[in-house]
């Protein structure tokens, strides 16, 4: 019950400082909605279109450009604007239907399209998807263009409409598309699933990580001595302290899930599987930090090396970066971490609709880590607050 | 003593005048120092010392008056009064990442000493100070001693002409204290003017040839030692220490016609009286009277508590 | 200014023997850097060739026309490969698995009904988890096809109702084919003016923390005020415009000394590619004042040291997150994309962006922007620091 009420006393002494209300549960959650409002959703590259002045001709181009599937096509209002955006990497690259395009091939002449791509590969390998779209409308302007040669048609318009008229009832030659292999997320996951819960991860730990320092302040302010001077085991201290970490991060889990799910429609699947996840990977944060803090006397060295490892480790669990991106290699590497089993958990428990049994491994491996760094913190912290 | 010239003053200073909002912390405040002399600024917790002394060390701008330190107007600018003049603050002002010698090094060349000279001055005051052998390491393995005598070691580096030290025995051991106040008398004995600041009466005492006693922004007294002994009149002090009913006791004896004053303080009464000898006896039986339990007794000459206890009606110390 | 030097010169050693500022400063940004740089050189993403498959079961005119002409001159490029796979259930387990990430399939007897003018199709098939290369595929596909129908549809719009005997069909289709689409797509190159991965993380982590490593600077005046030691400097004959002057240029030299440490350590360790020598100098001064001048604004703005230094902490993120220093915010929607200019840290990482793909007059905008923010951050700063100076 003491070991209750140390914990309680860290919880009130961090959340007395103001910014750490903005570290713990503000930032965390507009990082998720910035994260999603960028990255989540739709992952199509953007392609820039310059048609001004291309007549009705440019515009049934435009159509056809837009009705390209996995490709997001946006209107832009000058060359120099499209050249800018694709340099910069705004748009992965552009088109510019010239002025009197309509015109132009209305008169027999030969038109140009001009690409604009960057050196870069995925930019240039885009114009292939823009050269399917020009031949589709390449097809019935060639064939009004043959019929005025062959005298089938006085004039290009007309022809035009014959071609038009005529393409439906031409046979065809067409592409079909079949997919295989296995999709990554079974379930359609929201605009800001992915980035929540990695998000969570990621500050759980950060914020257990950056909280040891309280533990050293604790003992320089010889609060720690002044605790084991009162009838308190070091047993009872050393839960304590722990059970405060413990305590916050649940504190902190609750705050991020209730206010993504509430705020950006977050689902998190499962609630059993979540508090599992959340609580285990909560101790997982708690040894770290407890642990942490026992190797420093200096608050400031203390910070710089939790951000190191709270973020190193998250970024390495894929928190940043999410698992699916990794290469082979790099995903076994990233298993090191406790972050990418839970990171394992939370694909599974969301993208895949598993429930708390599904999960089990990786629960049974965030628990032997759990162990292993409460072992070693406490172990630690007895011989720290016995010197 | 006073026999020097206005032009020659080590220091100068008149109608000082400070306000914290609503508070008045000095109140027109004015002494010099002579050459050489050693002046000793008195009075209880809160009086305005600390103000003064900073007004006259170009930290805090005047609300009114005027500083001369060594014929130079000081102000928060002045560089050139501001050479003249040593300062060894209340509270340590040291820096802990840098060693001790590191720390003379630097304020020696922030006084205009080349490296040279600020090389061989450090070695002098780490010599003087008894830092010589500690001298690299970083000034936050000091103990608290060693950190005292290079705080007041920094002030002397520059050979300024007035020092200035503010309360320099606070929360200091008496083995320390000691230590410090033989070395101001020796600094004025080798012919440094020094302002010291206290509330500790025999500190004045012992080093200052003269003495302000300030109390609530204002000098209530000046003078030496004797003259301002003088103020309380001829008599003799008795000090007793003793419980019971003090202020009964005490009120009873000032209505006695050879006492000129009596005052309950804690743990005994403070006595002025005409003849302690004679009276001695009768003082006693009074006490003893009202139920007080009398423990020691002191005849003395009156002494600065006296004084100020004559002066404000309170005690120096708290 | 003697005296200023001196009391920076001193701060700087405290400093520099105080560990903590050499882990803000320099490792905790080399470290991430370093990390992001290990997951990023491992990761197949944009900058990969796309692997297509392509299974000829017909071995006609038509389908021999795709595969020894379009698609070899697709290959040439080198941005996408195509293997020729003899069988179609290898074929579709390689996309399955993702090897390849898509396969074109001709089927038998595409070329004799493409000649009897039937209706014919291929067949794309392409790996779930590769839309966008899928897609690729498929319009190589449907360029062929697309072409195809062109000449179908120009032979039927000049028969118009017209009946053709199959000589005829033959006839007219051979014109059609020679006549040349009317509409080309001609490649324009566009400079690259945005920083490659490994450059945009050591950027981005050297300039986030930037914003921490000068907070010892000015923060360092409330603590001397704290300490007593002010009181020892203000005694001392020097004005206070040095003491006030030593504390700004201390943050600026330990700005100057992480960065040139971060530039040279990510160049050689990592081999990123900062730019022009000149132009990420002048991008780095001006970051530099501009993140001085605001971490000093926050620090005038405090009570004491540790409340300066958490605000301090939570502008620092706030303006590395809209500033675009964690990932790039260029492409969120809206008001982020506007409200990055808030930050210097976005001018900065847009200015060696430019740099890559342009010459060194390209970063005078965002040196003026960022001396901008040092001027005005800087100057109000000053202004309080006077009444701070006072003991």
């Amino acid at each position: 019950m003491k070991a209750f009420w140390i914990g309680m006393a860290n919880l009130r002494r961090m959340f007395r400082v103001r910014t750490n209300i903005f570290f713990v549960f503000v930032f965390p959650l507009v990082l998720i909605l910035v994260l999603g409002a960028t990255f989540g959703g739709s992952s199509s590259p953007r392609l820039g279109v310059v048609s001004v002045g291309s007549g009705s001709l440019g515009t049934a181009l435009l159509g056809e450009l837009e009705q390209i599937p996995h490709l997001r096509v946006v209107t832009v209002s000058d060359p120099a604007t499209l050249l800018t955006q694709v340099e910069r990497g705004n748009l992965a690259a552009g088109v510019i239907i010239p002025p009197g395009y309509d015109g132009a091939v209305r008169a027999g002449h030969d038109a140009a399209l001009r690409y604009l791509a960057r050196p870069d590969q995925s930019s240039q390998q885009l114009g292939e998807t823009v050269r399917g779209a020009v031949a589709r409308q390449a097809a019935l302007l060639g064939s009004a263009r043959f019929a005025v040669a062959q005298h089938a048609a006085p004039d290009f318009s007309t022809g035009l409409a014959a071609a038009t008229r005529l393409s439906p009832a031409v046979p065809a030659v067409s592409v079909t598309q079949t997919n295989a292999g296995t999709t990554l997320f079974s379930r359609t996951l929201g605009q800001f699933d992915e980035g929540a819960w990695t998000e969570l991860l990621l500050f759980l730990f950060l914020t257990a990580m950056t909280g040891s320092v309280a533990l050293i302040e604790t003992r320089r302010l010889g609060l720690s001595r002044r605790m084991l001077a009162t009838p308190t085991s070091p047993a009872t201290v050393i839960t304590g302290e722990t059970l405060g970490r413990v305590l916050i991060s649940c504190v902190q889990a609750l705050v991020i899930i209730l206010g993504s799910a509430l705020l950006f429609g977050v689902n998190w699947g499962q609630p059993a599987g979540v508090a599992a996840v959340v609580i285990i990977f909560a101790l997982v944060a708690a040894g770290a930090g407890v642990f942490v803090g026992t190797l420093f006397r200096n608050e400031q060295q203390a910070i710089g090396i939790s951000l190191l490892l709270g973020l190193g480790l998250g970024a390495l669990g894929g928190c940043m970066v999410p698992l699916e991106v990794f290469s082979p290699t790099m995903r076994q590497v990233a298993h090191i971490t406790p972050q990418a089993w839970g990171n394992d958990a939370f694909a599974k428990l969301v993208g895949h609709g598993a429930s708390i049994a599904g999960i089990l491994p990786q629960l049974g491996i965030l628990a032997a880590y759990a162990v292993v760094l409460l072992v070693l913190a406490s172990w630690r912290l007895r011989r720290v607050l016995s010197a | 003593m006073d026999g020097a010239k206005v032009g020659e003053r080590m220091l100068e200073c008149r109608g000082l005048r400070r306000s914290f909002g609503k508070i008045v912390a000095v109140d027109g405040v004015g002494f010099h120092i002579n050459p050489g002399e050693t002046y000793g600024l008195l009075g209880p917790n809160g009086a305005g010392k600390t103000t003064t002394i900073s007004m006259i060390a170009g930290l805090l701008e005047r609300d009114a008056g005027e500083v001369v330190v060594a014929g130079e107007p000081m102000t928060t600018h002045s560089v050139r009064a501001k050479g003249a003049l040593g300062y060894v603050p209340q509270d340590l002002a040291i820096y802990p990442d840098l060693s001790g010698r590191e720390n003379l090094m630097f304020f020696a060349r922030l006084y205009g000493m080349s490296t040279a000279e600020a090389r061989h001055r450090s070695d002098e005051v780490l010599a003087l100070t008894g830092l010589a052998d500690r001298a690299g390491d970083q000034t936050k393995q000091y103990s608290g001693g060693m950190k005292r005598r290079l705080n007041i070691g920094i002030g002397l580096l520059h050979r300024p002409r007035l020092l200035i030290l503010d309360e320099p025995t606070v929360g200091v051991d008496p083995q320390s204290r000691n230590a410090i106040l033989e070395s101001v008398e020796g600094l004025s004995g080798a012919g440094m003017a020094v302002l010291y600041t206290t509330h500790y009466m025999e500190e004045a005492e012992r080093l200052c040839d003269r003495i302000g006693i300030i109390d609530h922004g204002k000098l209530i007294a000046e003078g030496t030692r004797g003259e301002l002994v003088s103020m309380v009149g001829e008599g003799d002090q008795v000090r007793l220490s003793a419980t019971g009913n003090l202020t009964g006791a005490a009120a009873k004896l000032s209505a006695r016609s050879w006492v000129r004053q009596a005052k309950a303080l804690d743990g005994g009464i403070d006595l002025v009286v005409e003849n302690a000898r004679s009276e001695l006896p009768a003082i006693l039986t009074d006490a003893a009277v009202d139920g007080v339990a009398i423990r020691s007794v002191e005849v003395t000459e009156p002494d600065l508590e006296a004084v100020f206890l004559h002066l404000t009606g309170r005690a120096l110390r708290d | 200014m003697r005296a200023a030097w001196l009391i920076c010169v001193k701060d700087l050693r405290a400093r520099l023997r105080d560990r903590s500022a050499l882990l803000i400063g320099i490792v905790v940004p080399l470290g991430l850097a370093f990390i992001f740089n290990s997951i990023f050189s491992g990761i197949s993403g944009a900058s990969d060739v796309i692997s297509l498959g392509v299974v000829n079961a017909d071995h006609g005119v038509a389908s021999q026309q795709f595969t020894s002409h379009v698609l070899p001159a697709v290959d040439r490029s080198g941005l996408i490969t195509i293997h020729t796979e003899p069988s179609l259930a290898r074929a579709r387990a390689l996309a399955a698995n993702g090897t390849l990430a898509a396969v074109i399939v001709i089927p038998a007897g595409f070329s004799a009904r493409v000649q009897a003018n039937q209706p014919a199709s291929m067949q794309v098939i392409g790996n779930v988890d590769a839309p966008v290369s899928t897609q690729i595929a498929r319009s190589i596909a449907e360029s062929y096809a697309a072409d195809l129908n062109r000449v179908r549809l120009s032979v039927a719009t000049a028969a118009g109702s017209t009946p053709l005997s199959p000589a005829q069909t033959q006839a007219l289709a051979a014109q059609a084919a020679a006549t040349s689409a009317p509409v080309t797509v001609t490649d324009v190159s566009a400079q690259t003016k945005e920083l490659n991965q490994k450059s945009f993380f050591a950027a981005g982590m050297a300039v986030f923390f930037l914003f921490f490593t000068v907070q010892f600077g000015v923060t360092s005046l409330l603590e001397e005020r704290n300490d007593g030691t002010l009181a020892r400097l203000l005694a001392a004959p020097i004005s206070r415009a040095s003491i006030l002057g030593a504390k700004l240029l201390t943050s600026f030299l330990l700005g100057v000394i992480s960065m040139a440490v971060l530039v040279a350590a990510t160049t050689v360790l990592f081999g990123a590619a900062w730019g022009n020598p000149v132009g990420v100098t002048v991008l780095i001064v001006t970051a530099i004042m501009a993140a001085t001048g605001i971490m000093a604004l926050i620090a005038t703005l405090a009570r004491n040291a540790e409340q300066a230094a958490n605000w301090q902490s939570v502008v620092a993120v706030i303006l590395g997150l809209i500033g675009g220093t964690f990932f790039p915010v260029s492409q969120a929607p809206g008001v982020l994309s506007s409200l990055t200019f808030v930050a210097p840290q976005a001018w900065f990482l847009r200015g060696l962006g430019d740099l890559r793909g342009g010459g060194v007059s390209v970063v005078w905008v965002p040196a003026l922007a960022m001396l901008a923010f040092a001027a005005v951050t800087g100057g109000l700063a000053l202004f309080r620091l006077r009444r701070l100076a006072e003991v």
